[in-house]
């Protein structure tokens, strides 16, 4: 007789470890396609900021009639999780797990919480704005439940990304982390791209059975994508278990203070903060700023954003290339941040006489320069740090990164309505705000030159060529095993 | 490995490693509960359904 049990058992067995999310073996070659497939995380990520930020921001104030204020502070709600970044990246240093997993419990439980808040959100929202039998419903029902839409949200991008770039980080060698870095930026770009213009076509004519439609399908996607990104990605190891049962417990206070008190560790953040914070408001003013200033139609605004996207895709290329080749990322950064102060200059200029050609010019410039910049710096943070402290590395990098072009953007706002507001501004022209703005942010990238020359500099005196990262051929060749670990 | 007293049959995980994957489903469990029954009281807020 046929033993039905027997042969279940057998099947399960024998397919149970191809459908475990785990990776079987760790391999030292990981082949781009697998690194492609991370990256979707980062997809989730560029698509939770579109909605938050672009389509959200508007739908709010002018479908729903939410006070303006009342929205700014919802949105900037997922700003206040950004230092606790250094906080998740710290734990999936020191997690210890019977499977020997480190990262990806912490991006499962990233996804939850942003599936989570993408979820509620659209019926917050609704609920907030009075829609239906809810005009009826308590104040503080859509108050709360909305904050805890963009609380969870904004905690489950912020988990995602930290510790899906130490993922990342952990999986390649040294000498590929540039191209790595490089990826992960072009898919938070493609993704913040696509999905707005998703989101705007979707909700072209709004109901509100649309919006709820939409963001729960943005949930979805969420969910799917970064389902997809972390599927096999980290190794299950019995050793690395065991080793994480007897590796003693340093606190989380004294291993930041000792993170932060490695040399030249404080320079590269307040770099960091002072340039992300410098270009951080282009992205926001450039369109209204167009359109004021220069008399630029919608369609024209938005090809700039393109325009601006553009010239930083380029500035992730170069950055890929010249690092991948061993060159120094203090350097690079300093290029970035000297490429970006004669673009905001060009932007201001174009208002005064400069005509269209040098804001164009000057919008590419910036965009360039903000590639090149932000892939050198997080190239300087991953490089400089010990491979247990990757997280916590990467977790600075996000906190300081997300909060300073939070408080850019918001400041960005801020000082252009202050100025708007002055009150004798009879023959002001319509320029006058913006250009203040761009002014500042070009104090702000001269500001992190100044930090950065120094550093490039000692690099270049203390400089020894690593003979490995800089002769070698690009990836394709097998390599040599000593090598890699 | 095989001789490990632990072992969970017929997955080849052992004791720990078992109930780490198994906390995984209960925290997703209360995670999506949870979510699940806040967003149902906001549709019944704006929607009401239940008389």
């Amino acid at each position: 007789m046929f033993d039905y049990r027997t042969f279940a058992l057998r099947k399960l067995v024998s397919i149970a470890p191809r459908y475990l999310p785990f990776a079987d073996v760790a391999t030292d070659d990981v082949p781009l396609s697998r690194l492609l497939r991370l990256s979707l995380f980062q997809i989730t990520v560029g698509m939770a900021v579109v909605l938050l930020v672009g389509t959200l921001n508007r739908v709010m104030i002018v479908e729903l009639n939410v006070p303006a204020s009342l929205v700014a502070l919802m949105l900037a709600l997922p700003l206040l999780f950004a230092p606790l970044r250094m906080l998740v990246g710290y734990k999936s240093d020191t997690h210890v797990s019977a499977l020997g997993l480190r990262r990806v419990p912490y991006i499962w439980k990233g996804t939850l919480y942003q599936f989570g808040g993408f979820a509620i959100m659209p019926f917050a929202l609704l609920v907030l704005s009075g829609y239906g039998e809810a005009v009826d419903a308590p104040r503080w029902m859509g108050l709360s439940s909305a904050a805890l839409a963009f609380l969870l949200v904004g905690a489950g991008v912020h988990m995602v990304q930290t510790v899906g770039l130490a993922l990342a980080t952990d999986l390649v060698r040294e000498e590929d982390q540039p191209k790595v870095v490089g990826l992960m930026y072009v898919m938070l770009l493609v993704g913040m791209v696509v999905s707005a213009l998703v989101f705007g076509a979707l909700l072209a004519d709004y109901t509100p059975g649309r919006l709820i439609q939409v963001i729960q399908g943005a949930a979805v996607v969420t969910v799917t994508l970064n389902l997809a990104a972390l599927w096999k990605q980290e190794a299950r190891s019995r050793a690395r278990a065991q080793q994480m049962q007897i590796t003693p417990r340093v606190p989380f206070e004294t291993a930041c203070r000792a993170f932060v008190r490695q040399p030249g560790k404080m320079r590269l953040l307040a770099v960091i903060a002072l340039g992300t914070f410098g270009f951080g408001a282009a992205d926001v003013l450039l369109e209204p700023y167009g359109g004021q200033a220069l008399g630029f139609t919608v369609a024209e605004t938005t090809k700039l954003t393109a325009l601006l996207a553009g010239g930083t895709l380029i500035g992730f290329g170069i950055a890929s290339r010249v690092l991948g080749k061993g060159g120094q990322p203090a350097r690079l950064g300093l290029i970035g941040a000297l490429i970006g102060i004669p673009g905001f200059a060009g932007i201001i200029l174009s208002s005064m006489g400069g005509g269209a050609l040098m804001f164009l010019l000057g919008t590419i410039a910036t965009g360039l320069g903000a590639g090149l910049f932000g892939h050198a710096t997080l190239t300087a943070t991953i490089r400089s740090a010990a491979s247990d402290q990757i997280g916590l590395a990467l977790g600075t990098w996000g906190a300081v990164q997300a909060t300073s072009a939070g408080i850019g953007v918001a400041l960005a706002g801020v000082v252009r309505d202050i100025i708007v507001a002055l009150p004798d501004q009879g023959a002001m022209p319509a320029h006058v705000p913006y250009n203040a703005v761009f002014l500042i942010e070009m104090v702000f990238l001269a500001l992190a030159c100044a930090i950065l020359v120094p550093l490039v500099r000692k690099n270049r005196r203390g400089h020894v060529p690593i003979p490995d990262t800089t002769q070698r051929p690009a990836t394709g060749l097998p390599n040599n095993p000593a090598e890699a670990s | 490995m095989s001789d490990d007293p632990d072992k969970v049959w017929p997955t080849g995980l052992n004791l720990h490693e078992a109930e780490e994957v198994h906390s995984y489903l209960i925290d997703g469990t209360r995670v999506f509960g949870a979510i699940a029954l806040i967003a149902h009281m906001l549709v019944a807020a704006s929607t009401p359904w239940l008389g």
